[in-house]
């Protein structure tokens, strides 16, 4: 066992925890944030993404171990979040999610995109969106929440 | 009555998205039942072995178990009524011999998956292998290994059918052949299959939470396997992460993680993980397609001569068999076309691969991929654009209800406007090819036989028949409705649909309906959701159950208000007579809590129905699409670009417009995945090549275009509300598409290429065997 002490969602954490246990099991497991989902646990489909002192990382490859000292953003972490308040209902209203698997991680990665870029075409859009995985929507409503998003930045 | 804002036609916001958007879905894996224990399994390395023993640790009693352990558990093999149809159920754990990679030789439980696979890693399993069958070609081979020791041939299902076209084939005077391959894919919800299983003594129930399409299925297979009444298994499908297919047939796992839970008496959980999935869930599509098309000098297509081939897998799954794709193929393979002669040769064959499984759209997608790649080439053969001469093939409007020279009924539409509505959206947005690379564009246009009916398929005999669909509509004291039906929402947004659906038979507020779903514990009996069925035959129970609310409500008010119950209207939520208004909130509450306003025999049988329902003379509707794929390629590299796609669909009425758009474009991106990307391959030996993401190749937001959309709505004269099935579609056309814009563009080249998913070896490999052929040809010509 190894002690961690982390941030998750503005809540100090101090524990131990077995050094194998990557964040995404730990967030899920330990902390019963079970909005962090598992797709592929090597990294590639993009669901159990999560803001790492504000930037998105893969928790599945990421070992809670080496953590110490970080911020963790989940899902369940953006109570008074202007930007994921307007996210979220951009994504309701552009049907950019179906059964809901892979939407935390897309609007983990989607609030890093309209936070970073202040302009965006289509394309440049689906270009940063290449490493999350949706099954079920065929990516328009989601490119789409995201394009409103960041045109309502500079309006 | 209508209800314009809120009832069928409006594209309304779904319920659902609030709780999966703060991250408070609850699915499989999300589920923690006290004492869990996780379980891992023990899977063959190899395709195809003998298992002569497998040593576990001294001090792992009562943790690892084998096949030996369930040797009570029961096979539930599928049925079939095929003559000659060879069924071999898949056993939960292999005893003696495993067919394929991935298949569950040993189970080890611990309290954390983790610890679990240290379980695993400390078993001593002694295969020997035997010879592997790991293709179609091998199964077929005159010599070649058995995978059952008994059979005479690897060949599990036969079927036929001719029309008699040999006057035709003596005198047609175009002959087009081509071989036309669909390579094996993975499914790959993004959420894996997981199951989670206890006994609840107070219930006298095995509690069994699945992620399945179909929990009364699974609650029968179970029942079975076990030798349970089904009055004591319970399946819960929680919130689920995608199905296609995948989570709508027994798995092993389900068995076996149920027969683990009653024999030690603790609540265990399995949940896939994506290399389980990529290997032992290789299970879908592998058809070879022999087409011999035969046409007149314009092409006008006189009869089909087809010889199918589809790899089945070593055993047949639960209900659907392993023949199923063939079957559902050669159904179908004259598609949306009017062609006189038709002539199907089919064959199911075994491999040492996972068996095969319906994935979205079952077979539509090959047989689509088969007859129109080859309507391309009967278009090249006489020298016209393949769009026209689709427009001369296609059943003609004035034709419907169209009786297909296979036998099926296509009730509806106006498949030529459809497919000119295409080629309108491809001409408003013309392109320019990049320097050195070739542009194309391509058409497929499909007609989908959607929640396939009782009379369509009994004569297959597989168990668990759809027949009527059932919806309960429980009315609430203070006027608010409950519907539990037995399907299973997994991204289908039907909390909103069905209540839609009532909203528009009763006029309520959609925000006073809930709908449960996929719990055997709270529903009437279902079938479960797949083949396009669930708005057809869910939706035309809700409605049914409501009519049956209605009467009760105007029966309330009309004693209320003194008058006739055919004197009371229900309009906008309103109950309303000739003399007074009521809510349906009064109504309700006064039969429940002041019943002596009314007199004593007023709604004996309560305020709580069931509505039964399918289409009108068990004909399930045909919706269709024409679609159009624009695509740049790089002869060089034999990359693919995709860089528009059109797709223009009729699925009769919508009820939700916004959510048809969305499972069509959903389909559209799955399609393109089997048409450019997925693919499973095997080596020589049974292994599978692509075992995570970085060898199966998933299409993003970056390799897909802004998929344009147009709808017709035809609606079905069968069916309540004119609805059509929607949900797998999309995924029909997209390969056939793809590769006739491949195609298209490869014409300069005289390449052409008939395998999907169109890798770049592919393409290039359909580009040197051109050039081979030139060079061939100039040989010749020396």
């Amino acid at each position: 066992m190894t002690t961690l002490s982390l941030t998750v969602n503005g809540r100090q954490v101090n524990t131990e925890i077995d050094p194998r246990v990557n964040l995404a099991d730990f967030l899920r497991d330990r902390l019963s944030l079970k909005g962090t989902h598992l797709g592929c646990e090597h990294g590639a489909c993009g669901a159990c993404t999560v803001l790492m002192d504000g930037m998105p990382i893969r928790s599945c490859i990421t070992m809670a171990a080496s953590c110490e000292g970080v911020e963790i953003t989940t899902v369940e972490g953006y109570d008074d979040d202007p930007l994921m308040a307007r996210l979220r209902e951009a994504f309701r209203e552009e049907h950019a999610l179906q059964c809901g698997y892979c939407t935390p991680g897309m609007l983990a990665t989607a609030y890093d995109i309209v936070s970073r870029m202040d302009r965006a075409d289509e394309n440049e859009i689906r270009a940063e969106l290449a490493g999350c995985v949706c099954r079920c929507t065929g990516y328009r409503g989601i490119v789409r929440a995201i394009e409103r998003c960041i045109a309502e930045k500079s309006a | 009555m209508t209800r314009k804002d809120t009832g069928v036609g409006a594209s309304l916001l779904r319920r659902e998205d609030a709780r999966f958007l703060e991250g408070r879905g609850r699915f499989i894996g999300d589920i923690e039942i006290p004492g869990m224990l996780d379980v891992a399994f023990l899977r063959s390395p190899l395709a195809h072995a003998r298992i002569a023993s497998i040593d576990t640790p001294e001090d792992a009693d009562g943790r690892v178990f084998t096949a030996a352990d369930l040797s009570d558990v029961k096979l539930v093999p599928p049925a079939s009524k095929v003559p000659g149809h060879r069924i071999v159920a898949p056993p939960p754990m292999a005893s003696n011999r495993a067919r394929y990679v991935g298949e569950i030789v040993a189970a080890c439980i611990a309290p954390t998956r983790a610890e679990a696979e240290d379980l695993v890693e400390t078993l001593a399993p002694d295969f020997e292998m035997l010879p592997v069958i790991a293709s179609m070609d091998d199964a077929l081979s005159e010599d070649g290994p058995r995978l059952y020791d008994d059979w005479d041939s690897n060949v599990s299902m036969e079927t036929g059918f001719d029309s008699g076209i040999d006057e035709i084939i003596a005198n047609a005077p175009v002959k087009v052949t081509r071989v036309l391959d669909m390579a094996r894919q993975a499914m790959v919800p993004l959420e894996g299959k997981g199951v989670l299983a206890y006994w609840s003594e107070r219930d006298d129930q095995l509690v069994v939470y699945s992620s399945t399409q179909s929990p009364h299925q699974i609650r029968t297979a179970l029942c079975e396997a076990l030798g349970l009444q089904q009055r004591q298994i319970r399946v819960i499908a929680p919130d689920v992460g995608g199905g296609f297919g995948y989570k709508a047939i027994l798995h092993p796992e389900e068995v076996i993680v149920a027969a683990l839970a009653l024999k030690t008496g603790q609540p265990l959980r399995w949940l896939e993980d994506r290399f389980e999935h990529l290997t032992a869930g290789a299970n879908a599509r592998e058809h070879r397609y022999e087409m011999n098309a035969y046409a007149d000098d314009r092409g006008r297509v006189l009869a089909i001569d087809a010889k199918l081939t589809t790899d089945g897998g070593a055993y047949s799954v639960w209900p659907h068999t392993n023949g199923f794709d063939a079957i559902q193929a050669s159904g179908i393979l004259t598609g949306p076309y009017d062609i006189g002669g038709y002539r199907v040769k089919t064959q199911t064959v075994v491999t040492n691969k996972p068996p095969l499984s319906p994935y979205r759209a079952v077979a539509r997608p090959g047989a689509c991929f088969a007859i129109e790649c080859t309507m391309d080439a009967v278009a090249r053969a006489v020298g016209r654009d393949p769009a026209e001469v689709r427009l001369d093939n296609l059943v003609k409007p004035e034709a419907m209800p169209y009786k297909a020279i296979t036998g099926k009924e296509y009730d509806s539409g106006d498949y030529p406007a459809c497919l000119r509505r295409a080629m309108e959206m491809v001409a408003e947005a013309p392109k320019t090819p990049a320097p050195g690379r070739l542009l194309g564009t391509g058409y497929a246009i499909y007609t989908e036989h959607t929640a396939v009916s009782t009379s369509t398929i009994s004569h297959i005999g597989i168990p668990m028949m759809p027949g009527f669909e059932q919806a309960a509509a429980l009315m609430q004291p203070d006027g608010s409705l409950e519907l539990r039906v037995g399907v299973q929402s997994h991204g289908q947004g039907m909390e909103t649909t069905m209540a839609q659906i009532a909203s528009q038979v009763l006029g309520m507020e959609p925000d006073r309906v809930v709908l449960r779903h996929g719990d055997t514990g709270l529903s009437p009996f279902s079938t479960g959701t797949y083949a396009s069925r669930a708005i057809v035959m869910t939706g035309g129970a809700v409605a049914a159950a409501c009519d049956k609310i209605s009467v009760k409500l105007r029966e309330i008010a009309a004693h209320l208000m003194q008058c006739e119950p055919s004197a009371v209207r229900l309009e906008d939520g309103l109950l309303k007579g000739p003399s007074a208004t009521m809510t349906i909130a009064d109504a309700a509450e006064t039969w429940h809590f002041r019943p002596y306003e009314l007199p004593d025999d007023v709604l004996r049988d309560g305020l709580e129905v069931t509505g039964g329902y399918r289409p009108d003379g068990d004909k399930g509707p045909f919706a269709y699409a024409a679609h159009a794929a624009t695509v740049s390629v790089d002869p060089e590299l034999g990359t693919v670009e995709l860089i528009d796609y059109v797709a223009v669909d009729d699925c009769g009425t919508r009820v939700n417009p916004m959510i048809v758009d969305g499972q069509v474009l959903g389909g559209v991106v799955q399609g393109i995945g089997t048409g450019l990307f997925e693919e499973s391959p095997f080596d020589d030996q049974g292994q599978p090549l692509a075992t995570t993401f970085a060898d199966y190749s998933l299409p993003t937001a970056a390799e897909t275009p802004m998929i344009r959309l147009d709808h017709s709505e035809t609606q079905s004269p069968y069916t309540r509300f004119g609805v059509k099935g929607v949900g797998e579609g999309g995924a029909i056309a997209p390969p056939a598409a793809v590769i006739n814009a491949i195609n298209d563009a490869l014409r300069p080249l005289g390449a052409e290429l008939c395998a999907v998913p169109a890798t770049p070896k592919r393409v290039l490999g359909a580009i040197f065997d051109a050039q081979d052929r030139a060079k061939a040809d100039l040989e010749t010509a020396k």
